[in-house]
């Protein structure tokens, strides 16, 4: 008699009392069906997250946190354009390290013909374009050669134009605008930036030797270092911090974002939520299993005389407990495959309109599976048992 | 082959041993076709019951084919239900979900039979009660005649030593039990054991010696052949009761 035989046996009993069935069912589908949707929708939230925190394309940014007497003298140099080109190359030497982005920011003056308005001008390397690129709607984008030799070249946001012809579509490409008081040919017109933290600011970007030589300055404002996986972001970072405060010889003033502070803090918030669905979960799987105990033995007892037939021809108390019990689970186990299938559908849905990917893990499934099998077993048990304990002779007999 | 010996059944009711089967002695050679008669109440299914492994006795000895059944445990039982005992009831006991052919299978399954050997065996088995053309077919679409020789072919699918039928007639027209009785002789013949349980004279009649129980004892073991004289005897162990 094996196992096969039996889930065989199973299902064509379940198929017998459809309704029946998948009312029993009921409790295990929303369990389970529950878990994978809230582990889908939270962890799919929380990568999103993680991605805002780490950037995109693995980056993680350096920042320069001055001392209390670096404040008070108030000499912003120090902490406003922390990095210089040789820091690049330094950072370069750090074996987990890809690219070093680096970009300068600042806002000031800009002027074409007659209008003039405020706008950011970032100077940027190229990596910067590898890691960010801009969608350019119009002209190219910045060349390799342009970096090289600080060209006096740029690329424009739409809504910079926009403020300086007032008209949307104007062609722009190649007209001389005055930044600082510097003339720029504009290569390129480019979409603004759309994400969690942009807020649609007018941006003119240039390649970094040009910002330098507009403003009179040798340093960088924001550093960022790229790696091959997100894994690696944290080493590389140490590293960065490490070398950058032992040229400088800091204590600490060099910093990243510290990424497990930030995942910790994720991590509280998953937590809660876990927490408060695995108790609404848990609550509707023990509901869920006692409706499956119930019917179970509902079936055990409209079934008594097919136990005393089966025992008649040679079914021993062992066989027909595990024939229950194959029952108990593969009803659990339909419930729970319904459930996985709803959880990821409903995580779909909500993680469409919350506009976050859904993150279905395997881990998650399989432990579904298991999970329901196990509810099986366990609330299959007594019913089973009440099978295997019937005599023969009475279960033949019985009305 | 089978050996009783000294068996006793005894239920406790109120306190009280109620003695079901007395003392009884029972000899039977391989290859008869016996009837066990007696009115209801006599002890003639639990004397059933015994042979057929479903029950064990109190006390005294049940030898089959040299081995001591009356000391075997639950396990060893189901066995020799599976693989010595083949059983035929007056209500059939087929499960309506399955066909045919899945309800003579189904011995074989608990006896770890392959799934071809099973089909080969099974439409053997029915073959032989001359079902061949109705093998797909589910319980509910068999006659009567045809469900009980359904489980007569799952009593017989696993080539067992014994047949045990309790009143296998008595769900069926006088016709149909008939031909289910001739099913029987012919299996005899061809060297099964059939012991039947019944209180039906004409089914008695088949059997090639019937055995009377009454109050727990055997009270006559004697060869009938002539239907008259049975049904004499039929009537007068009936009226005495």
């Amino acid at each position: 008699m094996n196992v096969m035989e039996n889930i065989k046996m199973a299902i064509s009993s379940l198929r017998a009392h459809k309704m029946r069935s998948l009312l029993t069912m009921l409790g295990i589908i929303i369990g389970v069906g529950s878990v994978i949707a809230v582990v889908a929708i939270g962890q799919g939230g929380e990568a999103v997250l993680k991605s805002q925190f780490a950037g995109e394309a693995n980056t993680l940014s350096l920042f320069y946190m001055p001392t209390e007497e670096e404040l008070q003298a108030n000499d912003s140099r120090i902490y406003e354009d922390p990095f210089t080109q040789e820091d690049i190359e330094l950072l370069m030497t750090i074996p987990e390290v890809k690219k070093v982005v680096a970009s300068s920011t600042t806002s000031t003056n800009v002027r074409f013909r007659e209008d003039q308005t405020d706008s950011a001008v970032v100077g940027m390397n190229h990596a910067y374009m590898d890691v960010y690129p801009l969608d350019i709607k119009e002209g190219r984008n910045l060349i390799a050669a342009e970096y090289l030799s600080g060209a006096r070249v740029g690329i424009m946001t739409t809504n910079v134009v926009e403020e300086l012809t007032g008209e949307t579509e104007a062609p722009f490409v190649g007209e001389i605008v005055y930044v600082n008081g510097q003339p720029i040919e504009v290569v390129g017109v480019a979409e603004e930036e759309t994400g969690l933290f942009s807020f649609g600011a007018k941006t003119i970007y240039v390649p970094m030797k040009t910002w330098q030589t507009i403003f009179a300055k040798k340093t960088i404002t924001e550093l960022s270092i790229q790696t091959e996986t997100v894994d690696d972001l944290q080493i590389a970072g140490e590293k960065a911090t490490a070398l950058l405060n032992e040229k400088y010889k800091k204590e600490d003033a060099y910093q990243t974002l510290n990424m497990e502070e930030i995942a910790e803090g994720i991590g509280q918030v998953t937590r809660i939520m876990t927490i408060i669905i695995s108790s609404i979960a848990g609550v509707s799987l023990l509901v869920g299993g006692i409706g499956v105990m119930n019917i179970m033995l509902v079936s055990v007892t409209e079934r008594t005389r097919e136990i005393g037939l089966r025992m008649s021809i040679g079914a021993t108390r062992g066989q027909i407990l595990f024939q229950f019990l194959v029952e108990a689970m593969t009803l659990t186990l339909i419930g729970g495959l319904i459930g996985i299938a709803l959880g990821t559908g409903l995580s779909f849905v909500v993680s469409h309109f919350a506009g976050w990917p859904p993150l279905i893990s395997l881990p998650v499934i399989i432990g579904g599976v298991l999970f329901s099998m196990l509810i099986g077993v366990v609330f299959g048990m007594l019913p089973a048992n009440k099978a295997a304990s019937l005599h023969p002779i009475d279960a033949l007999r019985y009305e | 082959m089978i050996r009783l010996t000294d068996i006793t059944k005894s239920y406790p009711v109120a306190g009280e041993a109620l003695i079901v089967l007395d003392r009884i002695n029972l000899h039977v050679e391989k290859g008869e076709f016996i009837a066990i008669m007696g009115p209801s109440g006599s002890g003639k299914s639990t004397l059933m019951n015994i042979i057929g492994c479903l029950d064990q006795p109190t006390s005294g000895t049940y030898e089959l084919n040299g081995e001591l059944i009356s000391e075997y445990d639950d396990k060893q039982l189901a066995k020799i239900r599976n693989q010595s005992i083949g059983f035929v009831f007056q209500q059939f006991h087929l499960l309506p979900r399955m066909t045919a052919l899945e309800n003579v299978e189904l011995p074989l399954i608990y006896a770890g039979v392959k799934k071809a050997e099973r089909m080969r065996r099974a439409k053997e088995a029915l073959a032989k009660v001359g079902l061949s053309d109705r093998m797909e077919h589910l319980p509910n679409e068999l006659s009567g005649g045809q469900k009980q020789r359904v489980a007569i072919a799952r009593a017989i699918v696993n080539e067992p030593d014994i047949i045990l039928a309790d009143e296998p007639t008595g769900a069926l027209d006088s016709k149909t039990g008939k031909q289910i009785m001739e099913l029987f002789t012919l299996l005899n013949e061809e060297g099964t054991t059939v012991i039947v349980v019944t209180h039906e004279a004409e089914v008695a009649s088949y059997a090639k010696r019937t055995i009377f129980v009454r109050d727990g004892k055997v009270t006559s073991a004697e060869r009938v052949v002539d239907q008259e004289l049975l049904e004499k005897i039929v009537e007068k162990e009936t009226f005495d009761s």
